[in-house]
């Protein structure tokens, strides 16, 4: 109890000289307080640090877009943070709206990532593709294994292993939650709507902010995007699969899935291709409306440009505009103004390198105008050529957008993926050849497995034909169709995971025939094997029980025997009374 | 003889104005206590009010938690609370036991004082802290212990877990992660040193005449414990665990950060997926509007009332035990 005093006294002592020293900084700027999103707390997070040599205090707390949403409307902050406008979710006819003046204001642009966590042969994958319908399907318990077909088609290059997927959602009310059931809800409505029927709730389902959770099911929740993603990153979630903002991934080191976009390529939330699909974005313009400047996606789902990351959005701040309200005083204009002002002009820089994308120059032009509604700022005129936006350019267009460059042939579905990571996990990962490398079952020793040589041709090979060999297992190549058939020769032996009993690499080297282009033995190829021989479960109990048995007779024992040799009970083992 | 003592008891009563100030001065701060604490309630009720006439009796047989659409009870997280306290307790009681044992009874006389700072400091730190070891080490370090508890005892209904196959080498192990089990034990870390303070407070207090005694007869110091110690500590340990029962039902951020909430009765400790009404709160208030703030209250209420009741039932029990055990002994 005294420890415990003592540390109250001294954490307000502490406290007591951090509000002294702090005093003069923060004499001109009033400290301003706000919550909300956690997908765009990382870039809001920087921008604040930043911000703090100039002395502006703003402290800003995560919680989730709907937290954030609902501090906001009873005045519990001075401004909000949220991926979608009030009344955009399931929860929108209970949901608390501010009672005062208030307008969004785009802060900055991301992509939607599906981060992973995914090894084959303890090998980290980080190129894998998914395509709209998978994605939809895994995060509805249609898909639940790796080595799903469909999983499978879409990357060509890997065999995945037979592990189940565990997809990682909110359980927190959440703006990321939200995006994803937007396009989930607009794109792959009947996958979407039969699991939300399952698990209770109504339908259609539509747009929520709070994942609905099957129990039974793979899936897990955790709270706040931090979370999610420490949660994937964790070395026993291997399988795990979230949704969180591109710069989570980053900053954890860890690859994110390509998406496949209308153009039939695979993209990575980079922030060239969410700038190329913003463009594509409807912003509601009408400045009378209460939700002036607030985002329409549909278009950006089926945008018809090769680079395009088609989940990708805005994130929004709510501030207070035109009037004084019992929270937000005319002081506190000039920090949320000055704030702004930095955000919106320098503080988009940084934006690719925080895992973001910068707003788009008619955004950061209307988001300025915004700016001057609120109430006692210190009204600026920006030079907007000055802000060294990447998107900026003389002519109006998006130079960012423009300039992106287009994705590689190999991110083209039904050709071989590219084996560049993505995210925050740059290291390749060593692919196969084009569509058939199915190899052979092994036999239960674990010694002969077999390693299928797969061959890239035009996309559609046949299978290597297994060969079942002793150790050195030397597998013979496929047949590359068209152009005549190649037989490699048998590389190296096949190397065996010991955690998996999988093929780690087949071996496959040598050059082919034909057009065939054959991969070196680094590739990451794995054959489904059976895993070596388990004991028996009953003789592994008993065997369990011996063991007990062995330490307790080991600990209990030798007292006792000494007690019997030397004579007699002693008061105290019996304790008779 | 009998009226002397009476006589001499009335002249040592002081009378007069500090003493009678004192006395209305404790009054006041007892009758405080209890206001306060009526206050809590019937605000809580208050608030409560709407979501518990919107839901009727069904609050308490429901699990699902929608209160948007009307549809929302605590059957699954007052469960899942249960469920979380009692292994908490499970894993507290036995480790706080030995602990003041050990620290009463065994340690070296110099040694005491530094292990009594520890259990307290342990007792200080924030249970915040606690969350984020059990999210980030812990939880990666007991999955193995919690997937042999469901390979071998999984013939236990509490152990089973749905979806795991031990024989499968690439079975995912989240299922084993974000459990009762581990918030329990999470919990556990919390309760055990205040609970073993309680008990080292009534260990110590044995009185050191039976002890000499027991040792005069021949007892060794495991037979003195046994006869002298755990019996005149019975009040004390049964104390304390309640304390640690209470504060168990109560812990909120620590097992926020480490369960992953499913709002259905989910007796497999083992397994992924937990909740507890705590912690719900604690997820759900930000965000609520006024009838799910409204079902957060009732929600409140609920813990509010079981953790009344498992407080006075401590209460009785130590007052009837302690009386038993000090005039035995």
């Amino acid at each position: 109890m005294k420890t415990l005093l003592r540390a109250v006294c001294s954490a307000a002592t502490v406290l007591a000289v951090l509000a002294v020293t702090a005093l003069p900084a923060s004499a001109a700027y009033v400290p301003i307080t706000g919550s909300g999103s956690t997908w765009s707390q990382n870039a809001i997070e920087q921008w604040t640090s930043n911000v703090e040599q100039y002395g502006m205090r703003i402290n800003y707390s995560g919680g989730g877009s709907t937290f954030g949403r609902n501090q906001f409307a009873s005045g519990l902050t001075d401004f909000g943070v949220s991926e979608i406008p009030y009344g955009k979710d399931d929860g929108a006819a209970s949901e608390a709206r501010p009672k005062f003046p208030f307008a969004y204001m785009p802060i900055v642009a991301g992509g939607t990532a599906f981060m992973y966590n995914l090894e084959i042969g303890g090998r980290k994958v980080t190129n894998l593709r998914l395509s709209g319908d998978t994605v939809a399907k895994i995060f509805t318990n249609v898909i639940t294994n790796w080595s799903d077909p469909a999983i499978k088609a879409d990357n060509p290059g890997l065999t995945l292993p037979a592990r189940k997927i565990v997809p990682v959602v909110r359980s927190d009310g959440s703006g990321t939650t939200a995006q994803l059931t937007t396009w989930m809800s607009s794109q792959h409505a009947s996958v979407w709507n039969a699991y939300c029927a399952k698990a209770g709730r109504s339908n259609p389902c539509g747009v929520t902010s709070i994942y609905p959770l099957l129990q039974g099911s793979a899936m897990t929740a955790q709270s706040g995007s931090q979370n999610v993603a420490g949660y994937v990153a964790q070395p026993s979630s291997v399988g795990a699969i979230t949704y969180v903002e591109y710069s989570y991934a980053r900053n954890l080191k860890f690859p994110v899935a390509k998406i496949r976009n209308a153009k039939d390529f695979y993209v990575e939330p980079t922030y060239q291709s969410v700038a190329v699909a913003l463009m594509a974005a409807k912003i509601n313009t009408d400045k009378s409306s209460p939700d002036y400047l607030t985002q329409d996606l549909q278009p950006v789902y089926t945008y018809n440009d090769a680079r395009t990351y088609p989940l990708s959005s805005y994130s929004y701040m709510l501030i207070p505009v035109d009037e004084e309200n019992a929270r937000f005083k005319k002081s506190k204009g000039k920090t949320l103004g000055d704030f702004s002002y930095y955000f919106l002009c320098e503080g988009q820089q940084q934006a690719d390198d925080l895992g973001y994308s910068p707003l788009p120059i008619n955004l950061v032009k209307a988001g300025l105008d915004q700016v001057k509604r609120i109430p006692g700022v210190d009204s600026q005129a920006v030079d907007i050529t000055k802000c060294n936006n990447p998107t900026f350019s003389s002519d109006g267009t998006n130079t960012l957008a423009k300039k992106a460059p287009y994705p590689p042939a190999c991110d083209k579905a039904g050709s071989t993926q590219c084996g560049t990571g993505t995210g925050g996990a740059p290291q390749d990962t060593p692919t196969t050849g084009g569509g058939g490398n199915t190899g052979g079952g092994g036999s239960n020793n674990g010694g002969g497995s077999t390693g299928g040589g797969g061959s890239t041709g035009g996309g559609g090979t046949t299978g290597g034909t297994p060969a079942t060999g002793a150790t050195s297992g030397s597998p013979t190549g496929g047949t590359g169709t068209g152009t005549g058939t190649g037989t490699p020769a048998g590389g190296a032996a096949p190397v065996v995971d010991p955690d998996t009993g999988q093929v780690i690499s087949g071996g496959g080297t040598g050059a082919g025939g034909g057009s065939g282009q054959l991969v070196g033995d680094n590739s990451a190829l794995a054959v489904p094997v059976t895993v070596g021989v388990q004991l028996d479960p009953t003789l592994k109990t008993v065997l369990i029980g011996l063991a007990c048995a062995l330490l307790v007779g080991l600990t209990v024992g030798p007292p006792l025997i000494a007690r019997r040799f030397s004579g007699g009970d002693r008061f105290g083992n019996g304790d008779r009374r | 003889m009998t009226t002397v003592i009476i006589e001499q008891r009335r002249r040592l009563r002081p009378s007069g104005g500090p003493d009678r100030v004192y006395r209305v001065v404790l009054r006041l701060a007892g009758a405080g206590v209890l206001l306060l604490m009526t206050l809590v309630g019937a605000f809580l009720f208050d608030k409560a009010a709407d979501a518990l006439g919107i839901a009727g009796w069904s609050f308490l047989t429901t699990e699902k938690w929608e209160p948007d659409s009307g549809n929302f009870g605590i059957a699954a997280v007052l469960t899942g609370t249960v469920l979380i306290a009692g292994v908490a307790i499970g894993i507290a009681v036995p480790l706080a036991i030995g602990m003041a044992l050990y620290v009463s009874e065994y340690a070296p006389r110099g040694l005491r004082p530094a292990l009594i700072g520890l259990v307290d400091l342990m007792a200080a730190v924030p249970s915040v802290v606690y969350g984020l070891w059990g999210f980030a080490f812990l939880q990666g370090h007991v999955i193995g212990l919690a997937r042999w508890l469901a390979t071998y005892l999984s013939w236990i209904p509490f152990f089973k877990v749905t979806g795991s196959d031990p024989r499968d080498p690439l079975a995912t192990e989240t299922v084993y992660t974000s459990s009762t089990f581990i918030a329990g034990m999470v919990v556990a870390m919390m309760i055990a040193p205040v609970i073993c303070s309680i008990m080292r407070e009534a260990f110590s207090q044995a009185p050191i005449g039976e002890r000499e005694g027991a040792f005069a007869l021949g007892a060794t110091r495991w037979g003195m414990i046994r006869s002298v110690v755990l019996p005149f500590g019975r009040g004390g340990m049964i104390g304390g665990t309640m304390l640690g029962l209470g504060r168990a039902l109560g812990e909120t951020i620590a097992v926020y950060l480490i369960i992953s909430p499913v709002f259905s009765i989910q007796p497999h400790i083992l397994q992924n997926g937990a909740n507890s009404v705590s912690a719900l709160i604690a997820l759900r208030y930000g965000e609520a509007g006024p009838v799910a703030l409204s079902a957060l209250m009732a929600a409140g209420v609920a813990l509010f009332l079981m953790t009344l009741v498992v407080n006075f039932g401590a209460g009785i029990i130590v007052a009837r035990s302690r009386s038993g055990a000090e005039s035995e002994a």
